[in-house]
């Protein structure tokens, strides 16, 4: 089920199971149920006496797990905030747990500052669409962009530089802000467009290994750690469990959409290859870009049928439902399967990604690829330089950036942080066991990230290839609709039309 | 003013020359203030931006600085020159023609067995409308529920009757696609065909009929001949309505396969959406969507002049 | 022709098999909407009856209800907090506000426009219909980008207004055509008649021809309603905090699944309004279908 379960029933475990070992008092309790949004209103609140009112926080498991912000940020907060009291910044986002979470204690926000925040929820082709739509007009009507990393080149001349802007306000800049504390690897790949900020990163879906033990110790087979080693185990794992109904592995192979082509990347990565050579020419068709689609056709002949109409949401849903036992995929998926009602609670296990014979260096990729081992889909939050809010916006960007709300969020979520004090942090460290909004992998996602994070090339077209031209023609390839089966020439077709519009966007 | 009038008229005379307090466009018995509006509102929100369409598809953009270049050439030449193009006119012209075979089939044949003044029918009749109310955006999500090759109620009945193999789902197969989508447009669209065919069964005289079983006519002699040419008018009409819809379909294309897998269900409409939404080269864009325009508007004259439909 | 007993039995029992097949999927929809997600997505099998039925889905999207509160209630322990993204109670208002106040601005250009198309003669009249009726032909996609540019520079983009305009100029060609013909029905020596009385055209136009095309306004008002309250490409691109119905329903689908459960209840609640409408109105709905070609 989606992360958004975890919250809110750990939160309330934690305190029912307090109220059960008579802990906390039955006042207490219901003072607790009552900030987890439940039922009491502020007035009740109060009439149980609750002193320190609501200042640190309305909404769910905040009591339990906040400190509220550092007395500085607060007052900074408050008093600077403030003065733009009463305008309305939107943004539009895609539903990652950051997001969708941001949008749940959005409240913390606007009560000391009375900025009122809009979150506008999509699905990610939506946000794409409705961005370029801003920006084509520079309509304004977001102040905030949620940003995939691939589309960062192509809104880079819309975005406001977040460091230049904190230095050139300093009236507007939150104390102790910590630029240095964020991930490099993250600000680099996610943030940085030729070398200078864009935006903020905000989220960090990673490619990761997930396996079953349960299954893996059942057919007795060793974790995978080679591209090899996973085929030849998603093959005997689907034959042996024919009955069963059970799949080795599963993909988010739906043509078309932007998740075969994430998937598509890391293998042609993990052979050897990359997207564009350093000559600024696809080379999906070269020896090892081959090697690596031949793989992924072999793999989706283990894969639940269905895998050609899943994307990311469907490949979640065949590890949640227990139909598959091994997974390259996104490490966002891994809090999810520890949900209380899941069928697969505590069975997953979170590993380094595969590992690859020769990765090619990015000195001989194009447009500033890094081939590596770990896929990543994060994504940054940025300024509209059409936006008619700027300094509202601007607010809210730098406290939803900061130290202790994304700390929060993690902890909320269970999703990889951007700053490396969320990541050593105690609270998120306490919850590294099984159960909702787990964070025992993120061990294992600070490593990709500072190991093995892989990025795809940033130029302007790029978002239009990686979510139409790529995954249409490997759709086709895989369904069968063209093609007949056969990598080269599919790959020879899609570096004619790549390769012919790069050249007339002049880029070559 | 009334009683002006009547003088004026209750004398069979011709009436005296008034001086008229408004030019003559302006009265109420010019049609220009009774159309002024609407074509106003037409003019305003539905010429102009198609004009403005146009205009931007004889530029060409530059995805890196953003700027349209006046390029009058470049898109109409990409356009026939492209084969997603070539294929999505196909698939569109396939879709159509196939869903309307079948609507029209199903709903004659539907009304013919609801037509009926028996107790119950009329209910029958208006739980048959019900596939017409909900939105289309969710029709796709329903069937996409249930076409789900792993956990589709549909897939799975197939499965268990041995009438569809399990590694074939239904959507994400470029052979069975298609028929994935018409499924969700012929629930949905079939009730339609059934309320106008029903209205033009019971529109029909009873005489010719009467005469016919005097003259020893059987059922199915009395269909063909007599209620088939009754209701073609009607038959010709539905079926320039329902044409032009399917032609311009989207919302099912795009919420079941997003115009996959590969191209396989890829139409003019789902395609122009992709260059806009996607590769964000608007365009192009425009000039797919109003190539679309073109195609409806000569077919759909051919289709009037062919069967001399009256409205 | 006569049927035999045997006949209308037969008849009988292919018709309800008919209707039947046609209301699987919304049965099947409603009883998606009152399952917990295991058992819409078990791999092992059809789930008919055999699960725990919750009114979870309802309650959040209908009452706004954070999952939290009903975990409490009802002694689960799923739960999603706060403000629940998922209430669509505005999403229902706004898409009624929408509907109506196109279908009300559309009746009222169309009444006038269609009254002087069937009564007057002029030498254009022909070439005018033909032109309504070819704005049907327009993919909506064509005219996304101008009309979202016009819009922000008129301060219309994002508002309900906004909305009812899009919704009335694709619904104008079809309300014109079909009132032309419900007036078409009404015989021009009425309007001598009054005429002769004295009447003016606008009098007779007010006080005696409309009143006798009311069933006909009627249908026109029920397939505009349908139209506006189903539409899906403009509403999502013409609006950000406003999201009518068809909108919001695709919104459910979320980076970790989609929540299907949520996209039922909301779907089934959906086709609602449009079907007491439909109820209401049936014999004249025909009428607008075929654009009033049909004398009934």
């Amino acid at each position: 089920m989606s992360f958004k379960k975890f919250d809110q029933q750990t939160f309330i475990i934690d305190t029912a199971n307090a109220y059960t070992n008579r802990q906390i008092s039955k006042r207490d309790f219901l003072r607790k149920m009552g900030t987890a949004g439940i039922g009491f209103s502020a007035f009740g609140l109060g009439m149980l006496g609750n002193p320190r009112g609501l200042r640190q926080g309305s909404m769910l498991g905040t009591q339990a797990y906040a400190e509220g912000l550092p007395d500085d940020q607060a007052k900074w907060l408050k008093e600077v905030g403030s003065k733009f009291k009463g305008a309305k910044i939107r943004y539009s986002t895609e539903a990652t747990p950051p997001s969708v979470v941001l949008n749940q204690i959005k409240k913390e926000f606007t009560d000391p500052t009375g900025i009122e925040v809009e979150v506008e929820i999509v699905p990610l082709e939506q946000v794409l669409a409705k961005a370029t739509q801003d920006v084509q007009g520079q309509l304004g009507s977001y102040d905030l962009y949620y940003l995939d990393q691939s589309w960062i080149s192509q809104f880079q001349p819309d975005c406001i530089d977040p460091v230049a802007y904190y230095k050139d306000k300093p009236e507007l800049a939150m104390p102790n802000f910590d630029w240095d504390d964020f991930s490099k690897p993250l600000v680099d790949n996610i943030a940085k467009v030729d070398g200078k900020w864009m935006g903020i990163p905000f989220d960090i879906p990673i490619f990761t290994l997930m396996y079953r033990k349960d299954i893996l110790e059942k057919h007795k087979i060793a974790v995978p750690t080679t591209y090899e080693e996973f085929l030849a185990a998603a093959k005997l794992i689907t034959e042996a469990e024919k009955a069963s109904g059970v799949f080795g592995t599963g993909l988010q192979a739906k043509s078309g959409h932007y998740s075969l082509e994430c998937d598509w990347s890391q293998a042609v990565w993990g052979h050897g290859g990359s997207i564009f050579n350093k000559d600024k020419k696809f080379s999906g068709n070269d020896p090892q870009g081959i090697a690596g689609l031949k793989w992924y056709q072999e793999l989706l002949k283990y894969a639940p049928p269905n895998s050609t109409a899943s994307t990311w949401d469907g490949q979640f849903e065949m590890m949640h439902s227990g139909q598959v036992a091994l997974v390259q995929s996104w490490d966002e998926f891994f809090p999810g399967l520890d949900a209380d009602d899941s069928k697969v609670r505590g069975l997953w296990e979170p590993a380094k990604p595969l590992t690859a014979k020769v990765l090619r260096p990015a000195s001989e990729a194009g447009f500033d690829e890094q081939p590596n081992l770990g896929h990543q889909g994060g994504s940054c939050i940025s300024l509209s330089k059409y936006s008619k809010n700027r300094e509202a916006a601007w607010i809210f960007m730098q406290w939803g950036c900061c130290k202790e709300i994304m700390t929060r969020c993690t902890l909320i979520g269970g999703f990889a942080p951007m700053r490396n004090s969320s990541f050593a942090d105690p609270r998120v460290k306490a919850k590294a066991k099984v159960g909702a909004g787990t964070t025992r992998h993120l061990d294992t996602v600070k490593w990709i990230i500072d190991n093995a994070m892989a990025t795809e090339p940033h130029m302007p077209l790029w978002a239009g290839f990686s979510t139409n031209e790529i995954p249409t023609e490997l759709g086709k390839l895989l369904t069968g609709q063209e093609y007949n089966g056969d990598p080269k020439k599919c790959m020879d077709v899609l570096a004619a039309q790549i390769d012919a519009k790069v050249k007339d966007a002049g880029l070559l | 003013m009334v009683s002006q009038h009547l003088r004026a008229l209750a004398v069979d005379a011709p009436a005296p020359r008034r001086r008229r307090a408004w030019p003559q466009f302006l009265t109420s018995e010019h049609p220009f203030p009774w159309l002024a509006p609407i074509t106003a509102v037409i003019v305003a929100f539905g010429v102009y931006p198609l004009l403005y369409a146009l205009w931007l598809s004889f530029f060409k953009r530059n995805p890196v600085t953003r700027i349209n270049v006046f390029y009058p050439t470049w898109n109409w030449g990409k356009l026939l020159t492209d084969d997603r193009v070539w294929g999505a006119i196909g698939h569109t012209y396939l879709y159509t023609i196939i869903a309307l075979v079948i609507e029209l089939g199903l709903g004659l044949a539907i009304a013919l067995l609801l037509d009926s003044d028996r107790k119950g029918y009329g209910l029958l009749r208006a739980l048959m409308t019900l596939p017409l109310v909900v939105p289309p955006a969710v029709t796709g999500m329903m069937f996409l529920l249930m076409l789900d090759g792993s956990f589709g109620v549909l897939s799975m009945g197939l499965v268990s009757l041995g009438l569809w193999s399990p590694a074939h789902p239904i959507l994400a197969s470029s052979g069975s696609a298609l028929a994935g989508v018409l499924l969700a447009d012929i629930w949905q669209w079939t009730p339609f065909m059934v309320l106008i065919m029903l209205a033009g069964l019971r529109a029909l005289p009873k005489e010719p009929f009467e005469a016919a079983a005097i003259d020893g006519a059987t059922a199915t002699q009395a269909f063909i001949r007599l209620t088939l040419p009754m209701l073609s008018k009607i038959i010709a009409i539905a079926v320039l309505i329902r044409g032009v819809d399917l032609f311009r379909i989207y919302d099912y294309v795009k919420v079941m396969t997003d115009s996959g897998p590969g191209t396989a269900t890829e139409t003019l409409t789902s395609y122009a959406g992709t260059i806009y939404f996607k590769n964000a080269d608007f365009p192009y864009a425009s000039t797919i969507s109003l190539f679309t325009l073109f195609l409806v508007i000569v077919t759909s004259s051919i289709f009037i002049k062919l069967f001399k439909v009256q409205f | 022709m006569q049927e035999s007993f045997l006949q209308k039995r037969l008849r009988d029992v292919a018709a309800v098999l008919v209707v039947s097949l046609f209301m699987f999927p919304l049965f099947w929809w409603a009883l998606t909407s009152f399952k917990p997600t295991s058992a819409i997505f078990d791999k092992d099998g059809i789930v008919w009856f055999n699960f725990k039925p919750t009114l979870v889905n309802y309650a959040v999207t209908m009452l706004g209800k954070s999952r939290a509160e009903l975990a409490i209630d009802s002694g689960n322990t799923f739960g999603v907090g706060g403000a629940s993204s998922y209430d669509s109670r505005q999403t229902i208002i706004d898409s009624l506000i929408v509907a109506v106040g196109s279908t009300a601005f559309t009746l009222l250009l169309a009444v006038f426009a269609a009254y002087a198309l069937s009564r007057m003669r002029f030498r254009w009249r022909q070439a005018y219909l033909n032109w309504i009726l070819s704005q049907r032909f327009m993919p909506p996609i064509a005219i996304i980008v101008p009309v979202v540019f016009m819009f922000h520079y008129l301060s219309l983009g994002d508002t309900r207004l906004g909305l009812v305009i899009v919704d009335t100029l694709i619904n104008l060609p079809i309300a014109v055509l079909l009132m032309k013909s419900f007036y078409d029905d009404v015989p021009v020596d009425v309007d001598e008649a009054a005429m002769i009385d004295g009447a003016t055209r606008l009098q007779i136009f007010w006080c005696v021809v409309l009143p006798m095309v009311k069933g006909g306004a009627a249908a026109t008002a029920v397939l505009c309603f349908i139209f506006s309250w189903t539409e899906f490409l403009l509403s999502l691109f013409l609006t950000n905090s406003i999201r009518t119905l068809p909108v919001k329903i695709t919104t459910f689908v979320t980076s970790t699944g989609s929540e299907w459960g949520f996209i039922a209840a909301l779907g089934t609640t959906a086709v609602i309004p449009s079907f007491i409408f439909i109820l209401l109105v049936q014999k004249q709905l025909v009428r607008g279908l075929t654009l009033g070609s049909l004398k009934e």
